[in-house]
């Protein structure tokens, strides 16, 4: 859950003023590097294996930022033939197709690829499994 | 120069944006507790269906076109409204926010509006993805009249010269023109004018409008021939009373549930009152029957108190309510909406103390912030008064509600 809790417990300072006060510059937060642009942001999860050798895996979530227009080579999010597919998109002459590990989905004559947005990165949550409990169950897992 | 910026269809736009299926398919969107239908796609409109026609009428309708229905998803609506305001207020040096789908935008010192004005239109719906349309006009009515124009004219339309404007209003039905309601159609018809364009509208004298249609009317007129008259950011900053009322899924015929209901209300009213920064001076508490069914006896009571205090404590608040709703009920009823207002508006700074209070809400207003914190990380409702009941059996039907793909982790989309 990427969300910022922007108030600290209060602090009595019962000794002396911290010098650093002086410099504060506000915690690193993970967001600033995966979202470019909060309001053209959305989140999809990955459901298959299809993009395993691009690194995404099944139960990863997709960052997608939607401003963006896909080149040859973008990894996007893309709906046809009545599904969302996350693939890499390929633009050779004038007709795009969708390219996974084992396949390649084209469209057929009349067909629109609805490009939903560009995929600019992922997350994914890193530990094994019996480690995953508590509050740690949150940490990039739905 | 005004822009007026308007999503075409919203709610039906943003529930099609999530399910690219439907595009091309008649979508429709009821009004809270599964109503009304409150938004039409395009092709729903060409089914015959209409503005406010109630669910059970047009059953048919939906099963002979096959129209997609939504309950209304206010949740995600409101998100996609915030991407749209976001993304417009990015290309206007001032936005206001007029609805949840419109937004006037000032272009003081823009240049080329023929070239500038199609560009916002393709950046917001690139990046949010949602259609809109934006009308230019030297005054915010005609602004308005723009943007209809611009519904059917490829998304947008300017009105910067007078030549432009003349043309524009002369082919302008009045029952389309922003501030024309019902009545002062009725009075223009009966008055046997022969009136049916803005054009022919504008062409009366100022002290016919100043005479016929208050102020009001004067300031149309002026705005129609250019003048900027129309104020909307004085109406918008004055908050005069805020409210939350719902209706009910079915009947309410006990006291408790009653009193489980107003408390969600009157704690989410708190809530609201405190995201602006205000304390109510006084509450009111009403509720309704269904004045529909001729059958059932027909109860309508409502209440105003003043509190000891301005307040915007979820506990005042709801400690009131409740006492309120429970002596308002009556045995026998049966209720199918009840609501709290909120009313005499201050700000939170300007607070009076009263003579006879010792001033105990820092206590409170500790927890209320407390509340407010944990709700806003871990989702509204998350901790919340215990009187608010927990199967809350009297909550809105919304059959056909969509997901919260914007804005809850377990409802984003899966991508195969």
């Amino acid at each position: 859950m990427i969300r910022v809790l922007q108030q600290r417990a209060e602090q009595k300072i019962m000794g002396f003023q911290s010098p650093a006060n002086d410099y504060l510059e506000g915690r690193l937060n993970i967001a600033d590097i995966l979202v470019i642009d909060p309001h053209c942001t959305y989140y999809f999860q990955m459901d298959s294996a299809a993009m395993k050798n691009y690194g995404i895996r099944s139960g990863d979530i997709l960052v997608i930022d939607k401003s963006l227009t896909p080149i040859d080579g973008t990894i996007v999010v893309a709906f046809i033939h009545g599904c969302y597919y996350c693939r890499v998109y390929e633009l050779q002459g004038n007709k795009p197709a969708l390219v996974g590990e084992e396949d390649r989905i084209e469209t057929t004559d009349g067909e629109v690829l609805q490009i939903w947005g560009v995929v600019t990165s992922i997350c994914r949550n890193m530990l094994p499994a019996p480690l995953r409990k508590g509050k740690y169950k949150r940490v990039c897992t739905l | 120069m005004f822009a007026l910026c308007d999503c075409n269809n919203f709610y039906a736009s943003a529930e099609r944006l999530f399910r690219p299926e439907l595009c091309g398919v008649p979508v429709v969107v009821l009004s809270n507790n599964d109503g009304c239908v409150i938004a039409r796609s395009e092709e729903a409109k060409l089914c015959g269906i209409k503005m406010g026609d109630p669910e059970f009428l047009v059953r048919d309708q939906i099963k002979k076109y096959d129209i997609k229905v939504f309950s209304s998803n206010y949740v995600l609506y409101g998100d996609m409204s915030e991407r749209v305001m976001e993304n417009l207020s990015r290309w206007f040096p001032r936005l206001d926010v007029y609805s949840i789908d419109e937004a006037f935008g000032r272009l003081d010192g823009v240049q080329d509006l023929h070239n500038y004005i199609p560009k916002v239109r393709a950046s917001v719906v690139q990046n949010t993805g949602i259609p809109v349309s934006i009308g230019v006009g030297p005054t915010k009515t005609l602004a308005k009249l723009a943007n209809k124009i611009a519904k059917k004219n490829g998304g947008t339309y300017i009105l910067d010269t007078p030549d432009s404007i003349t043309k524009a209003v002369n082919s302008f039905p009045i029952d389309d023109l922003w501030g024309i309601g019902r009545q002062y159609l009725k009075k223009i018809n009966d008055l046997k004018l022969d009136i049916k364009t803005v054009g022919q509208l504008r062409e009366l004298p100022e002290m016919w409008f100043k005479k016929n249609m208050t102020v009001q009317g004067q300031r149309m007129w002026n705005e129609l021939w250019g003048r900027p008259a129309i104020n909307i950011e004085d109406q918008l900053d004055s908050k005069k009373a805020i409210t939350v009322s719902r209706s009910f899924r079915n009947y309410i015929t006990e006291p408790d549930m009653l009193s489980e209901a107003v408390t969600t209300y009157a704690s989410r009213l708190a809530e609201k009152l405190r995201r602006e920064g205000l304390r109510c001076t006084y509450l009111q508490v009403f509720m309704y029957t269904n004045e529909h069914r001729e059958d059932h006896p027909q109860h309508f009571p409502t209440q105003t108190v003043k509190m000891a205090m301005a307040t915007n404590t979820t506990h005042d608040l709801v400690k009131t309510a409740t006492v309120i709703a429970r002596k308002l009920f009556k045995q026998g009823m049966k209720y199918r909406k009840a609501g709290v207002i909120a009313k005499v508006l201050m700000p939170e700074s300007e607070l009076q103390l009263n003579m006879f209070n010792h001033h105990d809400e820092g206590k409170l207003d500790k927890i209320s912030a407390v509340l407010d914190h944990v709700n806003l990380a871990y989702g509204r409702g998350t901790v919340r008064m215990a009187s608010e009941g927990y199967k809350k059996a009297w909550r809105l039907k919304h059959e056909w509600l969509s997901k919260g793909y914007t804005t809850r982790w377990h409802d984003i989309i899966k991508a195969k």
